[in-house]
Formats: structure tokens, sequence, C-alpha cells
């Protein structure tokens, strides 16, 4: 067997140790890991920028519809006021009492020997109820019973519309005084009625129906 | 496999490179993928908040339009209502118009005047006013009133007639002296 002699030793043992340099290896290893990571961050980033534009569009369709919706939600608050407000004002003029038939009914129970003087009527505040005063005079042989037949006619009447109409004398005294009635001097009586009724039931009449004359000159 | 001898130099390389390892990862973390999935998750929120707002007002603006449908005929009837009071000061248009009005019914000489005028309790009329008018008919018929007033109150919606005052003229049997208290309800201006 031949001797072999390596003289190369040394320098062989070094190249070794350089190849295999903790250092290097550990740069190399670096290098490679740091480039997976370069690679990770850049396909996170390429997600980010497709989540910005979405961000972009969605940012977009927002600014599109925010004035829209500023505008429908005052649009929404106008008219919920005007509805309530509708409802409130149909409230009041459903609440009116209507004049025109009160009056009405009154001409019609007042009897050719009955003049009115007065008539004072007033709606309550609170309840919304009615209350009028009646003076006048009844002439007949009779005249407290011309008055009363009055006071019954009125009740008679005002129970047809309105409900729980109460007609009551205030005063009801007789006149020394004479009157003519169809040309016949007859007594006669001044009374004062107070009339108390509640408005529901109340219609609005047709104005072309027209109210009769009341007061009748004697 | 012969076991790998380290000496003191390449000790420290290894050390070295650990540190450089950990250092690159603590920074890739903190200062790269960190911030950018934050970036991203904020986004992401930001992108559910705007869809749920923009879903909510197309939903509002649709509800909104739908209302406009339902309330065609009240606003209609608040525009009618709105027209009822004129331009300017009431007290400017309106005695002329109720002496117009009875003038046409046959009631002339009539004289109005405001006797007050109030705010609405309610708040949905807080837009509105509350006037109070005396108008004083010096010589009536008690038919043609009758007639003047069934002619008021069908066609003024929003006036009524508060009180009703009709006295005999002594001298004059057949006419009547009449003061009747009536409320309007008007925009304010």
């Amino acid at each position: 067997m031949a001797l072999q002699l390596n003289l190369l030793h040394e320098e062989i043992t070094e190249e070794r140790q350089r190849k295999r340099d903790p250092l290097k290896l550990g740069v190399i290893a670096l290098c490679f890991f740091g480039a997976i990571l370069f690679v990770y961050y850049g396909w996170n980033a390429y997600q980010t920028l497709q989540i910005k534009g979405q961000l972009n569009a969605a940012q977009a369709e927002w600014n599109a519809v925010e004035p829209k919706t500023t505008a429908a939600q005052k649009r929404a608050i106008e008219l919920h006021q005007i509805i309530d407000s509708t409802k409130v004002l149909d409230g009041l003029i459903e609440g009116r009492f209507y004049w025109a038939p009160f009056l009405a009914i009154i001409s019609h129970c007042v009897a050719p020997n009955v003049q009115l003087t007065v008539l004072d009527g007033s709606i309550a505040e609170g309840d919304h109820s009615i209350a009028v005063t009646l003076e006048g005079v009844a002439a007949a042989r009779e005249p407290r019973a011309a008055a009363e037949d009055l006071r019954q006619l009125l009740i008679e009447q005002l129970e047809k519309k309105y409900s729980t109409p109460k007609v009551t004398f205030k005063n009801l005294e007789d006149l020394d005084t004479l009157v003519n009635v169809s040309g016949v001097p007859t007594a006669s009586a001044r009374f004062v009625l107070s009339i108390n009724l509640n408005p529901k039931g109340a219609e609005p009449t047709n104005a072309n129906e027209p109210a009769k004359e009341a007061a009748k000159p004697k | 496999m012969t076991p790998i001898k380290l000496n003191k130099d390449q000790i420290q390389k290894i050390v070295l490179s650990v540190i450089g390892f950990i250092g690159l990862i603590y920074c890739y973390f903190n200062f790269f993928l960190g911030p950018l999935n934050r970036s991203r998750e904020s986004m992401n929120k930001t992108i559910a908040e705007l869809q749920a707002k923009t879903a909510s007002s197309k939903n509002e603006i649709k509800k909104t339009d739908n209302l406009e449908t339902e309330a065609k005929q009240a606003t209609g009837r608040y525009e009618a209502f709105k027209r009822t009071t004129a331009e300017g000061a009431p007290i400017a248009w309106f005695p002329p118009k109720m002496r117009t009005f009875f003038s046409n019914q046959g009631i002339d000489k009539g004289n109005v005047r405001l006797e007050s005028s109030a705010d609405f309790s309610q708040p949905e009329l807080s837009n509105w006013l509350k006037d109070s008018w005396v108008i004083d008919l010096p010589q009536s018929d008690y038919g043609v009133l009758g007639r003047a007033i069934a002619e008021l109150e069908n066609t003024e919606a929003l006036t009524s007639v508060q009180k009703v005052s009709i006295r005999a003229i002594p001298d004059v049997p057949q006419y009547q002296q009449v003061a009747l208290s009536v409320q309007t309800v008007l925009v304010k201006k």
C-alpha cells in the first residue's frame, strides 16, 4: 500500500471551516426566511390594497346616499309634523259647534205669541258645553203657560239633535201691561230661559237651508 | 458522522445570528405586518359600518317615500289650511274679508275688531296662531243672520263662532243687533 501524504491538510480544514461558517449559514438562512416574510408581507399588502378599494367604493356609495338620507330625514320630520298638525286641525274643525242649526231650532220653536228680545250663547272653554240665555215675552190668556210651552218645545226639539239638553227658567214674571196679539189685548209674562247642552252629535247645516225668523213683531 | 465541534468564534457567530433572527422577526411583526393587519382590520370595520349605514339610509329613504305617498292627503289638506291665511298681518285682511262676507250675505255695516291673539298649547300647532275677533252687526235680520252663520261655518273651516249675542232693537222690531265672537286659526307669518 502506497503511502499517501496530505500536504494540504491545513488548507482543506480551513476550507471546510469556511464552508460551514455559522455566521454565513445564518445569514443565508436569514435571507431565505426574510424573502419568505417579504413575499408574505407583499401578499398581505395586496389584500389590504384590495380592501382599500372596497372601502373607497363603500365610502363613495355612502357619500352619494348621505345627502339624500339627510334630505329624507328632514322631509320625514316635516311630514310627521304636517300629519300631526293636520290631525289636530281636523280635530278642531270636527269639534266646532255649529250655531246655525241651533238658531234654526230656536226659530222653529218660537210661536207667534212669543217674542225673543235677547239671545246670548257661548261655548265653555273647558268642556266645550254650550250655555245659552234666552230672554223674551210670552203673551196669552195664560202667559206663563205660553212660556212653559216654549220651554217644552225647546227641550223636545233640542233632544233630537243634542245630547242631554237642559232648558230651565231663570226667571218668569207676569207683566202688568197688556200687549196686542192680532189686535186683541193680551196678558204677558217676561221670561228668562237658560239652555245648557252638549255639542256632541252636532252637524253642520246646509247653507241653503234658511233659518226661519224667530223674533216676530206683535 | 463526526460531531461538529464549534469553537468560541463560531459559537459567538451563532449567537449573533440567533439575535439577528429574533430582531428580524420582532421588526417584521411589529413594524410591518402588525400595522398592515391593524389597518386592514380597521378598514374592514369601516366598510362594515359604512355598508350598514348605507343600507339603513336606503331603508330610510324608502320609508320616507312610502310616508310621502301615505301623507299625500294630509299634505294636501295642510296646504289648503295654510291657504286660508292671506299674506300680511291678519288685522289688515281679516276685518275687510268678514265685512265683505257679511255684506254679500245682506248684512251691512259690520264692524270687526281683534280681541286677542294667542299661541296654541298643543305643540303640533306651534306654527299656528289663535286669534279672537268680535264682529258687530248693528242691524241684521234673524233669518239672514242664520244663513250667513251657516255659510261661514261651512266655508271657513278654521273659523269657529264662540259666542253669539242677539238683541232685539226696540224701534226696529224686524232687525236685531248682533255680536259674534269668532275664533280663527291662522298660520304664523
